[in-house]
């Protein structure tokens, strides 16, 4: 059997099918999944299902296959619907308000900065983050009332925005989807994912969550936040004092535990960064009177009186 | 009027309590300088394993109680907590105020605790997905000009930062 590679996809049994594919032009400027519904419109002729045999054909390099952004952003979407499922978001407007535009102003300074952001408070008392591929962003209410200033808080937002920058759950949920699953998004051309693929989306980002991602994509966006931050106007330390208060907290707390099994223990990173954070850094910390604006919005102290 | 400064006073009091004051050790040997600077004049030396108070911190700096000194220190000199011994079994080298404050730490913890809402691995496993939450997500969302405002509201100033590469061979095979 032929084997001709257009784009970056293998698609034999079509290029046998439909000779016309064979004069696309070899630029890789067309997906293969574009390539089929773009050629074959509707998903069979003569009863045979060319969407299954794309498919087939293509499971070998769906892996591989680049995932342009609008594709991102759905499985994003599908993801944290998944997330929120299991903790909704908390109801203090103000807050999300507040850690939107920390967030935003932070992913302006990435590589990535128009992305369609999003970040959100999760109303869980235990410590953790989440990001999305795609660009959505989630703390625990649990870690942000241990984040005693606005730097802190850009800190751990900056940490989760590299692993979006960096693909980091996006490569996940490739090397975890079930096969035929990244092809499930070829119904985005017509309206965004939903029903089975959208569900199956979100079940592979949060067994994801409940996995954990490598030691090395953890340290890796420590050292991207930490920079991301300093590039945003923050002092570079904020991640730091977050870790440093965690590593106070210990293993013994309960509000600790799923975070310590799915993450670097905080001594490890904190060793990690200190090996890498030059001391020129310090000349990037310096005070901000201007931030005492955070204690007032997320101080635990409440304004009942 | 009158009333109310003691109120905020106490507020105040305790608001800076919850965020200071919270057992630490020391990783290595270090000098305790006057003030956060490398040229500060060092008011007492601290060997390693030295349990100290974090009184607070500021940018790459920690100031510390260590015993009957207090001063200042690099950021990466201590680890928080004092490992095996147990706060309350150090009360030899605690004041009473460094009680209070711990305390104080203490009384936060539980507040954080109160109506305990986690998020464990049995909750992202059983999560069924929520569109409504999701366009409540979307709808908090600021603009890049909100952003900005915001930003110059808050004094910060972009950077240009190099990023910082591994300071170790990753083990593994991370993908990129």
């Amino acid at each position: 059997m032929r084997t001709r590679i257009i784009g970056r996809f293998s698609v034999p049994t079509l290029a046998l099918l439909l000779p016309i594919a064979c004069a696309t032009p070899e630029n890789g400027s067309m997906t293969g999944t574009d390539l089929a519904s773009a050629v074959l419109g509707g998903h069979s002729i003569a009863g045979i299902d060319l969407g299954a045999a794309v498919g087939v054909a293509g499971k070998a390099n769906e892996a591989y296959r680049e995932i342009p952004q609008d594709e991102e952003v759905e499985i994003g979407r599908s993801v944290s619907a998944g997330l929120l499922g299991a903790a909704p978001l908390t109801d203090n407007a103000l807050q999300q308000n507040y850690v939107n535009r920390v967030g935003m102003w932070l992913a302006l300074q990435s590589e990535r900065p128009a992305l369609p952001w999003h970040f959100g408070i999760l109303e869980a008392t235990t410590v953790n983050a989440f990001a999305t591929p795609g660009g959505n962003v989630f703390v625990t209410r649990g870690l942000v009332e241990r984040c005693g200033s606005e730097s802190e808080l850009a800190g751990v937002l900056a940490h989760e925005i590299a692993h979006v920058v960096r693909h980091h759950q996006l490569n996940d949920i490739r090397k975890n989807a079930k096969k035929g699953l990244m092809l499930d998004l070829a119904s985005l051309k017509s309206g965004g994912l939903t029903g089975d693929a959208a569900r199956a989306f979100a079940r592979v980002g949060l067994e994801g969550y409940v996995r954990g991602l490598s030691r090395e994509d953890e340290l890796e966006a420590d050292r991207i936040g930490v920079v991301i931050a300093a590039r945003a106007g923050y002092e570079p330390y904020g991640l730091v004092m977050v870790l440093q208060t965690l590593q106070s907290l210990g293993q013994s707390d309960s509000a600790m535990a799923f975070f310590l099994k799915t993450h670097p223990s905080p001594s490890d990173r904190l060793a990690a960064l200190e090996v890498v954070m030059p001391p020129s850094f310090e000349q990037l910390a310096k005070p901000n009177p201007a931030l005492v604006r955070y204690a007032p919005v997320f101080q635990p102290t409440r304004k009942e009186r | 009027m009158k009333g109310s400064i003691p109120s905020v006073a106490v507020a105040l009091f305790f608001w800076s309590a919850l965020c200071s004051a919270e057992p630490a050790t020391s990783v290595r040997n270090f000098e305790l300088k006057q003030s956060p600077a490398g040229d500060a004049k060092a008011v007492a030396t601290v060997a390693a394993g030295t349990v100290v108070d974090l009184v607070k911190r500021e940018g790459a700096w920690v100031q510390l109680k260590a015993g009957s000194d207090t001063g200042w220190t690099k950021l990466f000199d201590i680890k928080m907590g004092t490992g095996p011994v147990a706060p309350a079994a150090t009360s030899s080298g605690m004041s009473g105020i460094a009680q209070t404050l711990n305390l104080a730490t203490g009384k936060r913890d539980s507040s954080v605790a109160t109506g305990v809402r986690g998020l464990d691995a049995e909750m992202l496993k059983q999560a069924q997905p929520n569109a409504q939450e999701v366009t409540r997500l979307v709808g908090y969302a600021a603009t890049p000009e909100q952003a900005q405002a915001f930003a110059k509201a808050g004094k910060l100033t972009p950077r240009t930062v190099e990023l910082l590469q591994a300071g170790e061979p990753p083990k593994g095979a991370p993908a990129k």
